[in-house]
């Protein structure tokens, strides 16, 4: 027991803003607010925050802070979603990082070919149960926007198909306000009850507002949906900066976090105390010569971890990015990008952290690239654990019993504790003989034959014959409907 | 299968030294043969821990743990064994080669092959070129193994085959190789009997060599 003051388990963080910096980007955010205004489409919506005291001048609604205020006293810090059975999963708060897929790529890289063609239902089929067979990835969205269903109800496909295929909580979109009341009478029929739905979430809708400062008439409508019934919504930015924000990063930062906490105020007028995945979203950086909205780029990078902040400064739950590339195949890029997203967004301690498997800026979807960030997130999980000091840990009697020039690798120390050592599985850790011998592929070779095997051999647990029924009626409903407009 | 050579078995498997060394003595009290306790109770169980090592559910230090345990059992086999004329699996001598103190590699292989059933006799770090050479003469080993981490040490090798040579020992006995700087294409150009990536492989080629001579 020499030690026992020393008994501590510190986590690795990393830190942009200073408190002052934050103090500033809130009041430039509130600034923002009160003085330029926002922009709301939406009627219900524009009404809804006249009445509770905001200026509405011409199309411009001014927000005063103590709105601003109210509104962070109302949304829950405390947001959980659970899985498909209701059992608790994710714990959105704090710094505690869960990691998904992205959603709503028009293309994938082809699991069999390699060629890059439009995303089909059948890939999102097969993403769902690869992410549902993934240790390291805790929640799923469906990736592909599916090219050959009909595409004004495509987003019922997508969450049958995902639905059917994991029991992971689900992040989905939802192409209008009909649409997801369909989507929501599915995760019902799931649930057994709306009651069941709302009690243990095991969904949370995507949306966001339209940069710069813009909350679509379709986005209000949305809202309207999910926060009525309470249901968890993320409501983040995505704004490309230099083009739709200032390019430098305070006055991005300010114009996001602006629409971040106008956001936050529609949601918590239409239904106090729904909970919202508010902090953090996409600021992606413009690139200025082709013109593509990079995800690879370091101030997208940096833009991010300083929202993220800004999200915790709030109480705010947290979205985030990882797993994401410019690159157009998986290849030395992708795997670079990914990798450093995944350990920015664990060391900034995003909490929603989605976009694993995404390339060509969020265009496309790769197989490879979900397994080998699946790897990556494995890896990065272990780091942040942190390093644990105790009288176990600090193995005084093992060092002082091998003493100089022995060896630790039969001591009993070893034996009890090696295991919680990380252990790749496709990445290589082996020397050059065996590697050879073994074939000598590389991670993308062995990314892809991992996920071949998870999608041809992997059974999610089933949804029972009248759940399946019930969202079949719903999707006939829905096309039915679709045939009587046509 | 009797009771006390599945017992030896288990023993080996989870690493229980003192179990092993207790069991191996109870059963030559009980006038089990020593070729069967071998055969039936060490060899077996090291064969168990080489397919969950192959399998991913062993790792090196339980695997080194067992090889501790069966090298018990088999020290005390030893004399029966020779007596009852049961060849050994066979005798190696093991070294880091001269101007290099790194011997985390060498004591793996040096475990392994023990585990294997090989009686190995450890020369140490730093061994010198002459050394290898007299302990060939002194011990008639079936293998002299060197192992390198340095490149800066690696000729030594070469020096020390050809002291080897010089007392005239060098077709009495087979030379491998390790280290992490040393390649099959290494042992080649030395003129060394083989070379392995790793103490497992290690283990196997010492096999493999000992058939091919027979």
């Amino acid at each position: 027991m020499l030690f026992k003051q020393l008994l501590e388990y510190s986590q690795p963080k990393l830190r942009v803003l200073s408190e002052d910096q934050k103090n500033a980007l809130h009041s430039a955010s509130l600034d923002v607010l009160q003085r330029t205004g926002i922009s709301v489409q939406s009627e219900v919506t524009r009404k809804r925050l006249a009445d509770a005291g905001c200026q509405i001048d011409a199309d411009r609604i001014k927000i005063p802070e103590r709105l601003i205020e109210w509104s962070l006293s109302q949304c829950p810090k405390h947001v959980v979603l659970c899985d498909r059975d209701g059992n608790p999963a994710m714990a959105l708060e704090g710094r505690n990082c869960y990691f998904g897929t992205g959603s709503d790529t028009p293309f994938v890289i082809d699991i069999d070919s390699g060629l890059h063609r439009s995303a089909v239902i059948e890939d999102i089929e097969n993403v769902s149960r690869l992410t549902d067979a993934l240790h390291n990835l805790d929640f799923l969205m469906c990736m592909g926007i599916a090219s050959d269903v009909p595409a004004q109800i495509s987003d019922l496909y997508h969450f049958q198909a995902m639905v059917s295929n994991t029991n992971k909580p689900i992040v989905f979109t939802a192409w209008n306000s009909s649409n997801l009341e369909a989507i929501v009478r599915m995760a019902e029929a799931v649930a057994g009850s709306l009651e069941n739905l709302i009690r243990n979430p095991f969904i949370a809708l995507y949306s966001e507002p339209i940069a710069p400062l813009i909350h679509s008439q379709l986005g209000c409508e949305k809202l309207e949906v999910i926060c009525r019934l309470g249901l968890p919504v993320v409501y983040t930015p995505g704004l490309i900066t230099g083009a739709s924000s200032p390019v430098s990063y305070a006055g991005a930062i300010v114009v996001a976090n602006a629409e971040i906490l106008s956001g936050l105020l529609i949601t918590q007028l239409i239904h106090p105390g729904t909970p919202v995945i508010a902090g953090g979203g996409g600021m992606m950086t413009m690139d200025m010569h082709s013109m593509i909205a990079s995800y690879g780029a370091p101030e997208f990078m940096l833009d991010w971890c300083s929202l993220r902040e800004m999200g915790a400064y709030y109480g705010l739950p947290v979205f985030g990015f990882a797993g994401v590339s410019d690159a157009h195949i998986f290849d030395q890029q992708a795997g670079i990008e990914g990798a450093l997203w995944v350990l920015l967004s664990a060391l900034a301690g995003g909490n929603l952290i989605h976009d694993v498997g995404y390339l060509e800026s969020g265009l496309t979807t790769s197989y490879e690239m979900i397994v080998a960030m699946d790897e990556t997130i494995g890896l990065v999980k272990r780091f942040m654990e942190g390093v644990l000091v105790s009288d176990d840990t600090l193995a005084l009697n093992t060092i002082a019993s091998v003493g100089p020039g022995g060896h630790f690798l039969t001591e009993r120390h070893t034996l009890d504790h090696f295991r919680e050592n990380w252990r790749p599985d496709v990445f290589c850790h082996s020397n050059r003989a065996n590697w050879e011998g073994a074939g000598a592929s590389s991670l993308g070779d062995k990314a892809l034959q991992k996920a071949r095997k998870i999608i041809s051999t992997h059974t999610p647990v089933p949804l029972t014959e009248h759940v399946i029924a019930g969202i079949e009626t719903i999707l006939k409903e829905a096309r039915a409907q679709l045939d009587g407009i046509d | 299968m009797k009771d006390e050579y599945e017992m030896i078995f288990k023993a080996v498997i989870e690493g229980d030294v003192e179990g092993v060394d207790k069991l191996v003595r109870d059963a030559l009290n009980g006038g089990a043969k020593s070729g069967d306790i071998l055969n039936q109770g060490l060899i077996r169980a090291m064969d168990e821990v080489g397919n969950r090592f192959e399998r991913g559910d062993f790792f090196v230090p339980e695997m080194l743990i067992s090889a501790k345990a069966m090298k018990t059992g088999l020290a005390i086999l030893r004399p029966y064994l020779v007596e009852a004329g049961v060849a050994s699996v066979g005798r190696v001598i093991i070294g880091t080669i001269k101007g290099d103190l790194h011997d985390i590699g060498k004591n793996l292989v040096t475990m392994m092959l023990e585990g294997g059933g090989f009686e190995v006799i450890d020369l140490g770090t730093d061994v010198a070129p002459e050394k290898f050479a007299s302990a060939v003469r002194e011990y008639s080993p079936d293998i002299v193994g060197m192992s390198a981490l340095l490149t800066t040490t690696m000729v030594q090798m070469k020096n020390a085959i050809e002291a080897i040579d010089d007392l005239g020992l060098r077709d009495q006995v087979k030379v491998i190789i390790g280290g992490a700087p040393v390649t099959q294409g290494y042992a080649e150009k030395i003129g060394a009997d083989g070379y392995a990536p790793d103490a497992i492989k290690a283990v196997n080629l010492a096999k493999s060599i000992l058939r091919s001579t027979g």
